[in-house]
């Protein structure tokens, strides 16, 4: 029963991390020239990725390119931003009432 | 793990924008600047970005992803000539009366200076969020 839910939270968890880290990375970059945004097939990668596998990166097409060849979307990335917290902090709290149950049944419902 | 490296690709982003910002006011305060060491008028800088990856000793010996974040490659000086101005009475007019001032555009500055500010705040707003997510799974030991 562990393992089933956790695991699949954990992989969630690690996935939305890497894609916000890719978000960093991109307003970051808001203003180099040349840089392309950089995103990560969320479902595709959440069916197919191996535990303690890295992600694939991709380059999500059809973003408005600048003249100095930057195609960063400021308004995309502050969404992503806040997106990938909200399913992050909902997928802690689920994982966190998971284990909270495991924890009552190891404490025969006694405990806190 | 990932979520501290985005914190440090935030800040390489704020410290960029930083010196940018810096220029900017730089060539805002020296707009009027006649005399410089290198002689002649002031010259407009700015910064050119280039993406690049991060890195700390820490993160490679204890893992293998990279992570892209941002740093000044170059401080470029505007080689264009300067703004000739008459003014006979100034003690750095040449022979003709005129004085080399610096080519500045102080709209061009300003809106810069803004796009900077801004692209600061949404790193540090990144840096926030990425904050967040992280004591969010430190409070699952709790």
């Amino acid at each position: 029963m562990l393992d089933g839910v956790t695991g699949n939270l954990e992989r969630y968890m690690d996935l939305l991390s890497a894609r916000q880290k890719l978000v960093a990375s991109n307003i970051a970059n808001a203003d180099t020239p040349g840089y392309k945004t950089q995103d990560v097939d969320f479902q595709f990668e959440f069916m197919s990725l191996a535990k303690g596998q890295q992600p694939q990166t991709i380059e999500p097409e059809g973003l408005k390119e600048k003249p100095d060849g930057n195609n960063v979307n400021l308004d995309r990335e502050a969404r992503l931003l806040s997106e990938n917290q909200m399913r992050f902090n909902l997928a802690s709290t689920l994982l966190h009432a998971n284990l909270k149950t495991v924890q009552e049944a190891i404490q025969g419902g006694s405990g806190s | 793990m990932s979520l501290f490296s985005s914190m440090q690709v935030s800040a390489s982003g704020m410290a960029a924008q930083r010196t940018r910002a810096e220029l900017l006011v730089e060539n805002m305060a020296n707009a009027e600047t006649t005399r410089t060491p290198e002689g002649g008028p002031y010259r407009r800088k700015d910064a050119v970005f280039s993406s690049q990856e991060q890195s700390s000793p820490f993160s490679a010996v204890f893992q293998n992803e990279v992570s892209t974040g941002v740093a000044v490659s170059d401080v470029i000086q505007d080689a264009g000539a300067p703004d000739m101005r008459y003014m006979p009475g100034h003690p750095d007019a040449d022979a003709t009366g005129y004085v080399a001032f610096p080519r500045m555009n102080p709209a061009e500055d300003m809106t810069d200076l803004l796009n900077a500010s801004r692209s600061y705040q949404a790193n540090v707003a990144a840096i926030s969020s990425v904050k967040d997510m992280i004591s969010r799974s430190i409070d699952l030991m709790r």
